[in-house]
């Protein structure tokens, strides 16, 4: 009896074992096949007809998160060659996902991508011969190339600055407002006097988040200096003294009025993303800084009024480069892994990516559902909202400010961000962010 | 002869009963732990390494400023939720060993916040402390309530403290209550006829017989203060401009957010360094107070 118990644990142990085995299989299978070696493997899946299997990390971004599920159920009732799963993300943040899951030899197909293409370059496939990437504008993929390869498929623009509330303006001003009469810090303060003058309600919300001030606010900051690439070099090199740069104390100047008139003045850390969302769709400020992607919270809240969008001044003259301009990027590109994937699974990666841009069903979700801004020529189906048409005007008149925060290190925007809410709080004046700023870079 | 058979037939069934827990264990724990300190020493990016760097990476962690101010931080917030859980664990533990009316009630009522999870207690608490007491302060005109503690430095802390004492103290009490149950009568009723007073009794005999259940109290939130993440990350999130950080979110941050795996897991390593030491001192020190009734 007791002989007969260990030999059961014994195979109950060595069955484990074999279980980690197999496990530890599958992802190598792939790779062979990537290599081509083994090509039995690849025509008896194409014989078989059944479909292959190509995973996708995530739903891109978790607010459209419902209408990309079913953008990718109708995809794949469209064709019978390929599958996409989606691999939830668990709330984990795309990093540590995407390590884990190739260190664990389970990469998925398609990924979402950032600032973190320059780690897992070597993996990416290169789809500089891809439809879409021949249909891509012009510049929108040059945070995608490295070393010659375009790696990166330019999902979409967004923009941020000023958001407005169309309605409380028109009532502000009286009459129509219009965006481009606001060319200074001091046009700026006009209309947000006469925001002010309106009964209940107040002319901004300032929101507090650090991704919102490190990332967005600081980008103005950066991108709107002469020589933009001296200038973050000069900054790490400690050779640039913010002090003396004019540009900064402009964009401090109007931040400091936005600070003047915040909703939360008395308690500037208070608000959230979701007052902000709230304060704008309801009319209870005019003035919002953030971004387009704000615009479907917006709208569900308020479908009734247009929200638009319009440059951050930082001078007092209207001919200064920025005063007219919003800042519109590139927010994340879809890459391919080519490292653990098989060559189908990259076939079938790119024909879904194509899909989604080429065909008129693809073409509806990607602007109607998802309320992307498209960024490949061809599409026939247009943004209808006033916020992205505004931001697709911008985009077409060159009154473009780069993203120059998708060159930040990965710990750049909640460095700043974190010193933005002390300037924000009133515990460190320009001078003492200054220095800040100037530390955090002289790091680097 | 005999006895060496008996010892081959002890180590089988050892290995019969915890083969399984302790491959698990070995699988779980100590390998993925070998593993990790081995990365510290290489230039590993959570994809792969190429090469050993040596100690760089404790060299980078131990110059970094941050690292040892929320080091710091976590101390202080050691030592308040250390001695304020136990605290208040003990005079629950005391009022429900008494005689007073629905002790068995009050003992499911105050150990109850223990049964929510971290992140969703977080978030309880972020509506208090954001909403509620702000509604309050609204209300009243109290100055303390009239914004959010979160959005505070000192009073975000202090947030930590007592959401941590709130949940934890009911778990401790039970502890404390099997200290106090387990104290054998017959000292209590000679003490009582030597006449000796309740407060007497208390410090000169019933705590130090139950010194055991303080051992494992303050072992158990030293660790879990040391550890705190999930409270950290819904209550303040490191804010406001990460003046609450604590350690465990600090290095969460450091290797996933900031993408800097090697300099992480080198702090990780530092923090279960000095986590062991203060713990075992104190295990140490507890276990020497230790008297037999």
């Amino acid at each position: 009896m007791k002989k007969l118990s260990v030999v059961l644990a014994v195979v109950l142990v060595l069955s484990l074992f074999t279980g980690c085995q197999e496990n530890k299989d599958t992802p190598d299978k792939g790779n062979v096949t990537n290599g081509g070696d083994v090509s039995g493997d690849t025509s008896n899946n194409e014989n078989s007809k059944e479909a292959v299997e190509v995973t996708i990390l995530g739903t891109i971004k978790s607010e459209i998160g419902e209408a990309f599920e079913e953008a990718v159920a109708t995809y794949n009732q469209s064709q019978k060659q390929f599958k996409i799963t989606i691999i939830p993300m668990d709330g984990q943040n795309p990093f540590e996902k995407m390590t884990a899951l190739y260190a664990s030899g389970h990469a998925p197909t398609i990924m979402v991508m950032g600032q973190e293409m320059a780690e897992f370059k070597d993996r990416l496939l290169d789809l500089s011969e891809t439809e879409f990437t021949k249909l891509a504008f012009p510049g929108t993929q040059a945070n995608a190339t490295m070393d010659g390869k375009i790696l990166g498929m330019p999902f979409t623009v967004e923009g941020f600055g000023l958001l407005y509330n169309k309605k409380v303006l028109n009532e502000a001003v009286g009459g129509t407002f219009d965006p481009a009469e606001i060319q200074t810090r001091t046009d700026l303060k006009e209309l947000l006097d006469q925001i002010e003058a309106l009964d209940g309600t107040k002319a901004v919300h300032l929101s507090p988040m650090d991704w919102s001030l490190g990332a967005h606010v600081t980008n103005i900051l950066f991108s709107t200096q002469a020589k933009k690439a001296d200038f973050m070099n000069g900054l790490k090199a400690g050779s640039i003294n913010l002090m003396d740069n004019e540009i900064y104390h402009g964009w401090l100047d109007t931040f400091d009025l936005l600070m003047e008139y915040n909703i939360h003045e008395a308690s500037p850390l208070s608000g959230d993303y979701d007052g902000g969302t709230i304060d704008l769709a309801n009319g209870k400020v005019g003035l919002w800084f953030m971004g387009n992607w704000a615009y479907a919270p917006l709208h569900e809240l308020n479908p009734e009024s247009e929200f638009g969008i319009m440059p951050y001044p930082i001078s007092d003259n209207p001919e200064d480069y920025g005063n007219t301009h919003i800042s519109v990027g590139v927010p994340m590109y879809m890459v391919v892994d080519k490292e653990r994937s098989s060559q189908q699974e990259q076939e079938g990666a790119v024909d879904f990516l194509t899909w989604l841009v080429t065909s008129s069903e693809g073409q509806d979700y990607f602007v109607n559902q998802m309320n992307f801004i498209p960024t490949f020529n061809g599409f026939e189906t247009m943004p209808k909202d006033y916020m992205s048409k505004e931001i697709l005007r911008y985009t077409e008149e060159g009154r473009t400010l780069e993203w120059m925060n998708m060159k930040y290190p990965a710990d750049g925007w909640p460095a700043m961000g974190a010193s933005m809410q002390k300037y924000l709080n009133g515990v460190i004046d320009q001078e003492a962010l200054a220095e800040e700023f100037e530390a955090y870079w002289e790091k680097q | 002869m005999l006895k060496e058979k008996s010892r081959w037939k002890k180590l089988l069934s050892f290995i019969q009963f915890c083969f399984i827990p302790l491959f698990a264990f070995l699988m779980i724990v100590i390998i993925p732990f070998i593993s990790g300190v081995f990365n510290t020493f290489t230039d590993f990016n959570g994809i792969e390494m190429t090469k050993m760097v040596g100690v760089e990476n404790y060299r980078k962690a131990l110059t970094d400023k941050t690292f040892w101010s929320t080091l710091w931080l976590t101390i202080q917030y050691v030592l308040c939720s250390v001695i304020f859980t136990n605290l208040i664990a003990f005079l629950l533990a005391l009022l429900v060993t008494s005689k007073i009316k629905g002790k068995h009630f009050l003992r499911s009522v105050f150990f109850m916040p223990n049964l929510i999870g971290g992140v969703i207690l977080g978030f309880i608490w972020q509506f208090i402390f954001s909403k509620f007491m702000v509604y309050i302060g609204d209300a009243t005109g109290i100055a303390l309530f009239q914004y959010s503690w979160l959005i505070d430095t000192n009073k975000g802390f202090w947030a930590m403290v007592i959401v941590s004492v709130w949940q934890m103290s009911g778990y401790l009490m039970l502890i404390y209550i099997a200290g106090f149950i387990g104290i054998p009568k017959e000292v209590l009723e000679a003490s009582s006829i030597d006449g000796a007073t309740k407060i007497k009794q208390l410090v000169h005999i019933r705590i130090p017989l139950m010194i055991q259940a303080f051992t494992i109290a303050v072992f158990l939130t030293i660790k879990n203060s040391f550890m705190v993440y999930d409270l950290n990350l819904s209550l303040t999130n490191g804010g406001p401009y990460r003046s609450t950080e604590m350690i465990t979110m600090h290095i969460y941050n450091e290797a996933f957010l900031f993408q800097a795996y090697g300099t992480g897991q080198a702090k990780a390593v530092i923090l279960f360094v000095i986590v062991a030491a203060v713990a075992i001192t104190q295990v140490l020190i507890t276990k020497r107070m230790e008297v037999e009734s």
